[in-house]
């Protein structure tokens, strides 16, 4: 299946450092094996996080929706990020689906102990063991 | 101990500028060499600093036409600060309520790491009415110059 990209600026041919420094950013959207993976950039910040609660909501509509969101590329993530996914697990849970999150860097672990989320959410250090985690 | 650093970014608290400012305070702060090899500490200033612009920029500045900010960064007496000013609402930070961990919301966080990453946090009002957010980090008993410049 295409991998599908979302944009998060009007103008696309800008270089990914410009695209970085200003907020805008890729979150690559993939399903495997029946469940949805979004793949979250560089850095969850409160520049991405209504962009991602946006688009959470919006697949949310669709019931029972199996997501994983994979943080192997992000190397940053504060509190607006934490804030979005509490806010997608929400909206997913209303709606009988699930959300699980995969390779979480180190700040990002610290980030959820330190604020118990690692309590909330079923964390992965593996993509694949998240995406198989649904058939248990 | 003499001043050794001392930094001032004046600009208006556009929230497009959050990402270049804080990678600027990441790796301004990498370059202190108590730091540079505590990845976990630069994590964390990285993360008090980006709160706290972000709270300007969202809360303080939350109607209307954004305000100025004053970023200064001092290195002195063996202490690395971040002083933030702004013209925007005041809030008291003792008023802001622990998290609710059993219950977490999707905001009210911010100030709270601010204080879990940093040795002090202080809030005050400046001279001419401004709010003043100081984000106090003490630097380990180490070698504190730089590791760029002239050792004459």
């Amino acid at each position: 299946m295409p991998k599908l990209f979302w944009q998060g600026g009007d103008d696309k041919f800008r270089d990914p450092m410009s695209r970085a420094m200003t907020g805008e950013s890729n979150m690559e959207i993939e399903k495997l094996e029946g469940v949805t993976v979004i793949s979250t950039d560089e850095r969850l910040d409160a520049m991405i996080a209504p962009k991602l609660k946006q688009m959470v909501k919006k697949m949310s509509e669709e019931a029972s929706t199996k997501l994983v969101i994979d943080l192997g590329k992000t190397k940053f993530i504060d509190s607006s990020g934490c804030g979005a996914l509490v806010a997608a697990l929400r909206t997913l849970l209303k709606n009988h689906g699930d959300l699980k999150i995969a390779r979480p860097s180190p700040q990002a672990k610290t980030l959820f102990q330190l604020t118990r989320l690692h309590r909330v959410f079923e964390i992965h250090d593996n993509l694949d063991d998240a995406i198989k985690s649904f058939d248990k | 101990m003499g001043q050794e650093l001392y930094i001032k970014i004046e600009v208006i608290a556009e929230m497009f500028l959050l990402r270049p400012l804080d990678i600027f305070v990441r790796n301004l702060v990498k370059q202190l060499p108590a730091f540079s090899s505590d990845q976990d500490t630069v994590d964390s200033i990285e993360l008090a600093f980006n709160e706290a612009y972000a709270n300007i920029s969202l809360h303080a500045y939350k109607s209307g036409v954004k305000g100025p900010v004053q970023i200064e960064i001092f290195v002195k007496d063996k202490m690395l600060e971040i002083r933030l000013e702004d013209y925007g609402e005041n809030f008291n930070p003792a008023e802001v309520k622990e998290p609710d961990f059993q219950n977490l919301g999707e905001s009210g966080l911010g100030i709270w790491l601010m204080k879990q990453f940093m040795d002090d946090l202080v809030y005050e009002s400046g001279e001419c009415g401004q709010n003043v957010l100081r984000l106090i980090k003490r630097i380990p008993d180490q070698n504190m110059s730089w590791s760029v410049g002239c050792s004459g």
